[in-house]
């Protein structure tokens, strides 16, 4: 390069314009799938050294101008090998073929902060979800729960069916009891937040009162937010060996996100639209009440009400129709383009997103605008934009637990079916005579809105500071923001059945909260090529994370009229909650390459951050990892095995602990007009730091027989020591709980990936993916007494951490005999005298976990797919049960089906002739266990049919004007078996928790959905 | 390449990426230790703290004093047979504090820890106020004894409610350092250091001059100064020395009490209850007309068992439109002690005293004495002079009968009951319940590990 000037100015012409052109060449060809010869559409066709590429059309067709003389075109596109082809001045009519790749072995997969590696190069098992395998078969409602069963090692489970979101993601077993466990989600560079803020309908409901004070207003985790539409995959480090390099925010895993990017050529343009309903998964059914069943639950008021059921004519109401019966519409709307030439691209999209609920008046709605620019000054520096708005709003209804009667699931318990709840003709609603609210009445005129506006933005850029034939040294900067004001509202009338009877009616409750991440990176690549054979990529680079969230929660009761501002009220309560986050990060990295035979990774990581007790302490997390492709050696000389891979890697991580582990604060007590400070029930641990996960694993890759098959298996041993506990204190101390660093678990689980392409003929296609995982957790040493994290009393089951115990163990009281010779013993059938003592009653966590994907091209022109889905194991604490007995409207209340051992019938006092609810409540206080139940599931979480309207027809119809048409049907969650009694085994009613899950209490039922689709490509 | 135009590269970008840095974090390296956005610090209040500062804690600890006191009213109530909670999200009101059929109190449950926390967390503001006034330059000694009288005097009282909640399964006294608290005593030793903490806050009161640095709110109305509060103090010794049968000594502490039988019997101290921020709402409160799934109830042998012209059932309870039927009890009153959710709750007043001296002359052998105070309750309630025999028997049934009626749901039938051995004497609803003796260590004090 010859310099005409040293000024600056100079420098940044230099660097628009690029490099003078030279003699150029012309360069055609097709490509097509070497079995079945179909063109393939979208393969990414480009020249290595010249960064010039091009995208193959409707025909496999591609057109592209390349500098010089002669060129290697890289050839790719996602589910083939990639293939490079030498091409020169003389090449012309070139037809390239391509290979299904169901190993994925040509796929990039990143193994650094800015770098990545090839498949059969990388030395962890790092799952990745294309953009077709993510929404291409049956669509979800959001990102989080279009990823089930598509990550061996994943434990996906919904929160409620509410509308909107509210799914917990967790990557390879419990890694945390007190952090979070929720996995790094970056998005193009930004690190987004997942945070789930609740909606401060505790002020109603007082559901914390019990004694619990965690979030139980079934909130939304953030990244509900994302589009699925917009991604083109996602890769996901599950445990510290592969995310070592994000140090002390990877502990949970990391979700690495891309998103569609423009491709050069004339416009493309994509226009899809489904259309579909959704309705209640299943139906619990309600009790049968005679004149005398109605008045020995609910007195002389029900035996009345029940005669004028049957006196009036009226019958017997179904309330899970008139509740839960809504058929609710759903649809989606997506529109993206793609342009660009050969220095610029650009992806532009919006979507629309608009569903009902099966409950009236609740739904979701999403508007997501995106525009992804790339663009290139010259060889040596490229920039890539990323910004998206989002706006989304839910309406979720009142759910989950309850200790005024007041949300929809707690008055559906306690109504019979002989009771009319209706309004009458002039819209009143009558009271319900059994409870404080009318569920038909708080549904029809109450309001829980939440309304999210966010903007996400990144920047990439990355300058090639030297080059030469061997070796380039690259700067590499990303920087992301991510900001959203998250805005809910409840809206409680004065004239609903429990605020008419409250001393002040009506209630306003108001939160607002704004949070701000942004993050950046900037590192030095070195590549060097030794020789043709060991290459060297060393990396160092700077990482920084801030957060700052900002809530505001306002309580106005005793509203003004109908008004809804808050201060149009008699009294108000507010009450601030601010929380920050800061940490720096700096790392090395060193992978060699020997012949892409041995590859060998080395990297350290030095993180702190002022969730610390020593803000300025760096924790330091190295990594190493070891890949050997035991194929390009001469050890196996077998032609049916296409490619083995032999790899172990080992790698740290951290976690930080939650916000204000370190303070003792006391908070604003007031008493009539004086202000004052009362202690808090959080004692602070000034010496609080990071809990730290260090993890083995290894396993290999193979695939067999030309392709047939591949198989992905890893072990992984993962161990959490100094973990960040929180432990109930002496509350005689005056606080009721502090943080700390004790003690140490470990998880050993394993994964199988086993992908087939039983039949690839031209028309006939089967590909079929089997991944099983499980995991196992233990607590290997707690230097505290065992303690419970989460559940109402041990009478109602606990998750408690105990050594030696699995971290997700459900412990209950039970009957222990004490007398003969099983002293201390639980024998189902014997009897003795018994103490009650607790038991571990169940678990948690899975055995293990299947998914069977499955893809059938028919006919070219068709394609089916289906997903199931089996969970083995895991219990749930069903405490909707207990509260329908109590309430006397089980729907099995009068069956005497319900088998209980011997001894607990015994100690419980249960008579042979007791029905089921009698023999349930006389089980509460002396045995926990038939509130915790199996909840196993086998689920079609996914089925789609397509079919692609023929090239030929549309020539015939459209000219050349569309490319492609789709169109199909799919449906999601449309069977499940479950030997689980309630409305779905996919529950928690404290939200997204570390261990304890699985707590029901009169969630808000799930769904099925129902899709037609049409997309059109121009 | 020309090293010249990459090192000029290097350097322009090195501050390109400076700038960034920057701009997207003020400070790049170096992390500042920010103390809680949130919340005032422990540190910075116990170092030297002004006048406001000793106030806003002194304020702070009698605002404490009714957090989770509704569930206090309840677990007492419940198992003194005064009141029914029935909450049908809540099935461990009627079935664990009724003892049905084989349910057993539970030490984990919240029934039993969060009064008690609630109590001790009281406690912890005592002792960070009496600790951080002792190193504060901002007041006189004099000024400090008033605050440590205050302090110790409340303190003293959370010892007495946790106490009566645990009564045979003993408190923790001693609970000063914040990471390991004292042993558990039992109940003898229990009320040795309440009584103790109560005569050692009177004689702080005596040199505590004539006003507190700090306010207290208008429950402690004419109760306010030192000397004034020490009234207040002592009418909370006379109640721990009747609950400990030392009857002429409880008659000594109420000649210093506000006992007055020409005042109006509610005349006394009291939390009160605002709907201003950051303040409470009298929790007991609910609409006596309540569905029966989410109400308190009266039970129904408060109403049963009353002379006929009580004016205390009237004004306490109100016959409801519907029965409350809930898990096998049943009641058709509901509870109207509290007429609004800012009526303020009666920590201790003149009712009370009277009954005390009522039950100490008797006990020391003064019928006359203690059938006059009975008959000054009895009148206020519109009843005739006591009628009954005059013997010592009759008139403690007599006086457990008045304190049933005078101060009903207010926390006391349960103890009376049990201080007298009568608590088999409690009505039983359904077959196999069980009227308790105490309360478990809440779980979390790891006694019982």
């Amino acid at each position: 390069m010859r310099l005409i000037s040293y000024h600056g100015l100079a420098v940044l012409i230099l660097l628009l314009v690029g490099q003078p052109a030279l003699a150029q060449f012309t360069v055609e060809g097709t490509v097509v799938d070497e079995a079945t010869k179909d063109p393939l559409i979208g393969v990414t066709v480009q020249d290595e050294f010249s960064k010039r590429g091009t995208a193959t059309d409707q025909n496999g067709h591609f057109t592209l101008k390349l500098p010089g003389t002669d060129a290697v075109l890289k050839v790719s596109y996602i589910g083939y090998i990639n293939k490079e082809v030498n091409v020169n001045t003389s090449t012309n009519r070139l037809v390239i073929t391509l290979k299904q790749d169901i190993a994925n072995l040509g796929e990039v997969v990143v193994s650094g902060l800015a770098t990545t590696v090839k498949r059969s190069n990388l030395a962890n098992s790092v799952a990745t979800v294309s953009a077709n395998e993510l929404t291409g078969v049956s669509p979800a409602q959001t990102l989080d729960a279009s990823l089930y069963g598509k990550i061996p090692g994943a434990d996906i489970s919904a929160n409620s069916g509410a509308p909107g979101g509210g799914i917990s993601v967790k990557l390879r077993g419990v890694t945390t009891i007190n952090g979070s466990s929720e996995p790094l989600y970056i998005v193009d560079g930004i690190y987004m937040n997942n945070d789930a803020i609740g909606n401060g309908s505790d002020a109603v409901t007082d559901a914390s009162a019990g004694g619990s004070s965690s979030n139980q207003e079934d909130p939304v985790n953030r990244i509900a937010d994302l589009n699925p539409d917009d991604i083109e995959s996602i890769e996901v480090l599950k445990g510290a060996s592969a995310a070592a390099i994000y140090g002390q925010r990877a502990s949970s895993g990391v979700v690495i996100i891309t998103t569609k990017k423009g491709s050069s050529g004339e416009p493309k343009f994509k226009i899809s639209q489904s259309l579909g309903f959704t309705e209640l998964r299943k139906k619990l059914g309600a009790r049968t009440f005679t004149q005398e069943t109605a008045a020995a639950t609910f007195g002389s008021t029900g035996e009345e009400l029940f005669l004028d059921a049957v006196n009036s004519g009226r019958g017997f109401l179904d309330y899970e129709d008139l509740m839960y019966g809504q058929k609710g519409t759903l649809s989606r709307t997506q529109l993206s383009t793609s342009f660009g030439n050969e220095q610029t691209s650009f992806y532009l999209s919006g979507s629309l997103q608009n569903d009902d609920g099966i409950i009236k008046t609740t739904g979701y709605e999403k508007q997501s605008l995106r525009a992804n620019v790339d663009h290139r000054f010259s060889q040596k520096f490229d920039v890539s934009v990323s910004s998206n708005y989002i706006h989304s709003q839910s309406f979720r209804g009142l759910t989950n637990n309850d200790n005024t009667g007041s949300t929809f699931g707690v008055s559906m318990l306690a109504t019979p079916n002989f009771i009319d709840l209706r309004p009458n003709e002039d819209g009143i609603y009558p009271n319900h005579p059994f409870n404080s609210s009318n569920q038909l009445q708080l549904r029809d005129l109450f309001s829980n809105g939440e309304e999210v506006n966010r903007v996400l933005s990144s920047i990439k850029a990355n300058y090639n500071i030297f080059q030469t034939d061997n070796s380039v040294l690259a700067f590499k900067f990303t920087g992301g923001l991510d900001f959203f004001s998250q805005d809910n509202k409840l809206i409680f009338p004065r004239e609903l059945q429990f605020e008419a009877a409250s001393g002040a009616p009506g209630t306003l409750i108001e939160t607002k909260t704004d949070n701000l991440n942004t993050n950046t990176s900037a590192l030095l690549v070195h590549t060097y090529t030794a020789t043709d054979k060991l290459s060297l990529v060393s990396q160092v680079g700077y990482t920084s994370f801030n957060n700052d969230q900002n809530s505001i929660l306002t309580v106005a009761n005793d509203l003004l009229g109908r008004q809804t501002n808050v201060d149009q009220s008699a009294s108000v309560a507010v009450n601030q909650t601010k929380i920050f986050q800061r940490d720096r990060g700096f790392f090395v990295q060193e992978e060699v390459n020997y012949d892409d035979t041995y590859i060998l990774t080395l990297g350290l990581r030095g993180d702190k951050s002022d969730r610390n007790g020593d803000v300025n302490k760096i924790y330091a997390y190295p990594k190493a990892s070891f890949a050997w492709n035991v194929t390009n050696t001469d050890l196996i000389k077998s032609d049916d095995i296409d490619n083995l891979k032999l790899r172990v890697a080992y790698g740290q991580t951290g976690n930080v602990s939650n916000f204000g582990a370190k303070f003792t604060t006391l908070a604003p007590s007031n008493i009539g007009g004086l202000g004052g400070i009362l202690i808090r029930n959080q004692r602070g641990v000034p010496g609080i730091k990071p809990e730290r996960q260090i993890e083995l694993e290894g396993g290999f890759d193979a695939s067999i027989f030309n392709g047939f098959a591949s198989l992905e298996f890893t072990v992984y041993h993962k161990k959490i020591k100094d973990m960040l506990l929180q432990r109930e204190v002496e509350p005689s101390t005056g606080f009721i709980y502090e943080n700390f660093n004790a003690g140490s678990m470990v998880n050993d689980g394993v994964e199988v990936g086993l992908n087939l392409l039983p039949v690839n003929t031209e028309n006939f296609r089967w590909n079929a993916h089997i991944n099983f995982w499980r995991n196992k957790s233990k607590v290997t040493s707690l230097p505290v007494a065992p303690f419970d994290v989460q559940g109402f009393s041990t009478s109602l089951g606990v998750y408690r951490i105990q050594e030696g115990q699995s971290a997700t163990q459900i412990v209950g009281i039970d009957p222990i005999i004490v007398n003969n010779d099983n002293i201390g013993q639980f024998p189902d059938a014997a009897v003795g005298d018994t103490v009650i003592g607790n038991r571990r009653l169940g678990d948690g966590a899975p055995d293990f976990q299947i998914s069977f994907s499955n893809e059938f091209r028919i006919l070219k022109n068709f394609d089916l797919s289906f997903l199931l889905h089996w969970k083995k194991g895991g219990d749930v604490i069903n405490l909707t049960e207990l509260l329908s007995d109590l309430l006397g409207t089980s729907p099995d209340y009068d069956d005497t089906d319900l088998s209980v051992s011997p001894l607990r019938m015994a100690t419980a006092g249960i008579e042979p002739g007791d029905n089921n609810a009698t023999r349930r409540l006389k089980l509460v206080g002396v045995s926990t266990a038939k509130m915790v139940q199996d909840a196993s599931y086998l689920r079609l979480r996914e089925i789609g049919l397509y079919y692609h309207v023929p090239v030929s027809s549309m020539q015939r119809l459209f000219g050349n004007t569309i490319s492609h048409i789709k169109i199909g049907a799919s449906a999601t969650n449309l069977l499940t078996f479950t030997p689980y009694k309630s409305y779905d085994p996919e529950v928690s009613n404290f939200g997204n928790q570390p261990i304890a899950q699985g707590i029901e209490v009169a969630p808000y039922p799930s769904s099925k959905q129902y899709y037609f689709h049409l997309s059109v490509d121009f | 390449m020309n090293i010249r135009i990459s090192n000029f590269i290097v350097r322009t970008l090195s501050m390109g990426l400076l700038m960034a840095v920057v701009g997207a974090g003020c400070d790049i390296i170096d992390i500042k230790d920010r103390p809680d956005p949130d919340n005032v610090s422990l540190d910075v209040i116990m170092n030297n703290p002004s006048r406001d500062e000793v106030s806003i804690l002194a304020t702070g600890t009698e605002s404490g004093m009714r957090v989770d006191l509704r569930l206090y009213y309840i677990d007492v109530g419940m198992v003194g047979r005064e009141i029914y909670r029935f909450l049908s999200a809540e099935p461990r009101f009627t079935g664990d504090l009724l003892g049905k059929a084989n349910s057993e109190l539970d030490d984990g449950s919240f029934y039993a820890t969060r009064p008690w926390a609630a109590f001790y967390a009281t406690i912890r503001n005592t002792n960070i106020l009496m600790e951080s006034a002792a190193t504060s330059t901002a007041l006189t000694d004099t000024e400090k004894n008033g605050v440590n009288g205050f302090g110790k005097t409340i303190k003293a009282y959370e010892l007495l409610m946790a106490l009566n909640l645990m009564n045979e399964n003993g408190i923790r006294i001693n609970v000063t350092d914040i990471f390991e608290p004292g042993p558990l005593v039992n109940k003898e030793d229990g009320f040795n250091t309440i009584a103790t903490l109560l005569d050692e806050a009177a004689t702080d009161l005596d040199n505590a001059g004539s006003a507190f640095s700090f306010k207290l709110s208008e429950g402690f109305q004419n109760l306010d100064t030192p000397q004034t509060f020490r009234e207040f103090n002592r009418a909370l010794a006379a109640r721990v020395a009747v609950y400990r049968g030392n009857y002429s000594e409880a008659l000594n502490h109420l000649q210093e009490s506000f006992l007055d039988v020409n005042a109006p019997l509610t005349q006394g101290a009291y939390h009160i209850y605002s709907t201003a921020a950051n303040d409470r709402l009298n929790e007991v409160y609910a609409d006596p007309n309540a569905s029966a799934g989410d109400s308190w109830v009266v039970h129904p042998s408060f109403v049963a068992d009353a002379e006929s012209g009580d004016q205390r059932v009237a004004d306490k309870t109100l016959e409801r439109d519907q029965n409350a039927t809930l898990d096998g009890l049943s009641s058709d009153y509901g509870l109207y002690v509290y007429k609004t959710q800012t009526s303020p709750i009666s920590i201790i007043r003149n009712e009370e005293l009277i009954l005390i001296r009522a039950e100490a002359r008797i006990q020391t052998d003064d019928l006359t004495g203690g059938e006059d105070d009975l008959n000054v309750i009895r009148n206020a309630a519109g009843l005739p002079d006591y009628g009954g025999p005059g013997t010592k028997e009759a008139l403690i049934d007599e006086m457990l009968r008045q304190r049933r009626y005078s101060l009903f749901a207010e926390g006391h039938r349960w103890i009376d009951m049990r201080r007298y051995n009568r608590l088999d004497e409690l009505p039983i609803d359904r077959p196999g319940d069980n009227v308790w003796l105490s309360f478990p260590i809440p779980e979390t004090e790891n006694v019982n590990r």
